[in-house]
């Protein structure tokens, strides 16, 4: 799965930033047009509401701290009649925020102040989640960096060798991998993995987390694909050139 | 200076009224119970001394008025109980009365003094305080118009110089105010980031624990820093036999970081890092070892105060990293400290204590 490192979005993909700052603005406008995007922009949350409502973007990037609107209630309202996805912009310390937004239905989140290329990387690989690009290639067969997974026979092999995982070690895995790159909040692993009725038990989560990590990565101190987002959840980094 | 720390309260302004003069009584009546028991072994002289033991306890530890109030009660048992005529509040002679009168002006001498004495060092306890709020607020104003200036001025500089010559300028010098605008932004992101972490925790450390692998910790740490490190050796291990351990892994994956930073920070780029964590009884213990100069003997506590800083000129930022993970680890009932290495370099060794997840084994069976 290598891929050059600025490989351009879905064509000419329509943006709505929904950001009150105007220098945060004007910032994310000059990027993303130089990406490829088209951008509208709404200064709050009621005209975001609308925008998105009358122009039915591919993407909104919304700031969760808006002055007249509750960004998270945004998610909620924009979540009753679309799926489109929501990329929320966060302050560094709001992880309570971000597991509130993400579990209202936001796709992923970045950090303010952004990190270079943070940004772009996160819509990249949100669009490519929910575009028709397939991760697997014609025989069902994902593999990133040493570890191929074979979904059709539910399979796993690392530099070639079969590896054996539990049915809820291959559960886990197989959620992971088709939020690949996103984020996905404890709340939303437990669910699908153990169940709506289990979604309070992280720790038996971080349990089977770290029995994955053993088995599939190098350094399970050192991930190079099971990432830890400390407070809010997990996410599986199939390139990590491409987040870079 | 000393280091961040979670304030302790006064053991409380003492109990309300009420309670001091009942358990003054207690006291008393306690002496009482004593100097009767011994009074057919000792003179007379030396069962007002266990009254005035009892005084002196009360003055130590209730106000004034309660103290005095003892001193009272303590020449009245004694009298009751420990002169002739016995259970009568009589006196058989003029001496007595005089041992009565001596042994009040002692008791209120003993109970004024003390109070004095517990008055004088809350109120110099009082000033220390105020001395190191003073000395905070200096050291914390200096930090900021100096850390906060200077990379601010450099940005500004920047800016305006690629917005008046940017015609003038060729390529590389743009590319290079450009990394200096992005850099400095991030120093000033990352002061502020310490400096209101450092407030949030001077105010109490509220951990939100849960039972994590290490490694997951140690792995968070490492991802996030990943774009700082520019392919430094970064070696751990973490063994994953270890077994999980209780913490507030936010606040954990912060004190990674910044062991982490401060050892990139003040060591050659060539030089590896070590990441290595062991069990100790029933402690887990993390060391994060590098190659660089060290912390010197003298500096091996100081580096944990607010505000302190290497030697080296070349390294800025507010000092307060190592601080910061000292408030995280006490919160948790660790213990940090730092050390050179024999071979050379330094260490930052911290321990956390392991407590048994509530039924994990059986349950996570059970998930499977």
């Amino acid at each position: 799965m290598t891929q050059p490192l600025r490989r351009p979005l879905l064509h000419k993909p329509e943006v709505l930033i929904v950001e009150d700052d105007p220098q945060i603005r004007i910032f994310l406008k000059a990027m993303l047009t130089s990406d490829g995007c088209r951008i509208h922009e709404a200064v709050d949350g009621c005209d975001g509401l609308a925008q998105a409502t009358a122009r039915n973007p591919n993407l909104i990037l919304l700031d969760l701290g808006l002055p007249d609107k509750d960004g998270i209630g945004l998610i909620r309202e924009i979540r009753k009649w679309s799926q489109m996805p929501i990329l929320v912009i966060s302050a560094r310390t709001g992880e309570r925020d971000k597991i509130e937004a993400l579990d209202a239905g936001a796709d992923d989140y970045v950090t303010k102040p952004f990190v270079p290329g943070e940004v772009s990387a996160r819509i990249r690989s949100i669009f490519r989640r929910t575009s028709t690009l397939k991760l697997t290639d014609e025989n069902g067969v994902v593999s990133f960096g040493n570890i191929e997974v074979r979904l059709s026979t539910r399979r796993v092999f690392v530099r070639g060798h079969e590896i054996h995982l539990t049915p809820n070690e291959y559960k886990l895995l197989e959620v992971l991998l088709r939020y690949a790159e996103n984020v996905v909040t404890h709340r939303q692993l437990l669910k699908e993995v153990w169940g709506p009725e289990h979604t309070e038990e992280s720790q038996y989560l971080r349990v089977f987390m770290r029995q994955l990590r053993i088995k599939l990565e190098t350094d399970p101190a050192h991930p190079r694909h099971f990432i830890t987002e400390p407070g809010i959840g997990y996410r599986l980094l199939m390139d990590r050139d491409e987040i870079r | 200076m000393k280091s961040l720390q979670i304030q302790a309260r006064d053991p409380a302004p003492l109990l309300p009224w009420l309670w001091e003069f009942a358990a003054a009584i207690a006291i008393v009546g306690l002496c009482a119970i004593v100097a009767v028991g011994l009074q057919p072994y000792l003179p007379e002289a030396n069962l007002i001394m266990i009254f005035l033991v009892g005084v002196a306890v009360i003055a130590a530890r209730f106000r004034r008025q309660v103290a005095i109030f003892a001193s009272f009660a303590s020449v009245l048992s004694f009298d009751f109980f420990c002169v002739k005529p016995y259970l009568s509040f009589w006196i058989s002679g003029v001496e007595y009365l005089i041992t009565l009168v001596v042994m009040f002006a002692v008791a209120l001498l003993i109970s004024t003094m003390t109070s004095r004495i517990r008055r004088e060092a809350a109120s110099a306890a009082d000033r220390e305080l105020r001395a190191q709020t003073e000395s905070m607020r200096t050291s914390l104003l200096s930090a900021i118009s100096h850390d906060l200036r200077t990379p601010l001025a450099s940005i500004g500089g920047a800016a305006a110089t690629l917005r008046s010559h940017w015609d003038r300028l060729d390529e590389p010098t743009r590319v290079d105010l450009l990394h200096s605008i992005s850099g400095e932004t991030e120093r000033v992101n990352r002061l502020l980031h310490n400096l209101l972490e450092a407030a949030r925790l001077q105010d109490g450390v509220r951990l939100r624990k849960d039972w994590f692998p290490l490694e997951e910790v140690v792995g968070a740490a490492l991802h996030r820093l990943e774009p700082q490190l520019y392919g430094r050796t970064i070696s751990t291990d973490v063994p994953t036999s270890l077994p999980m351990v209780a913490m507030d892994d936010v606040l954990m994956e912060q004190v990674m970081i910044n062991l982490l930073e401060n050892a990139v920070k003040y060591t050659p780029a060539s030089t590896p890092v070590e990441i290595v964590a062991n069990r100790r009884g029933q402690m887990v213990e993390v060391e994060v070892r590098d190659h660089g100069p060290g912390f010197g003997i003298a500096n091996r506590e100081r580096v944990f105060d607010n505000f302190f800083r290497g030697q080296t000129d070349n390294v800025r930022g507010a000092g307060l990293g190592l601080a910061i993970c000292r408030a995280i680890i006490d919160a948790h009932g660790g213990t940090i400290i730092a050390e050179d290495r024999p071979g050379g370099g330094a260490l930052v060794r911290f321990t956390l204590p392991i407590t048994e997840p509530p039924g994990q084994t059986g349950l996570a069976e059970a998930f499977r």
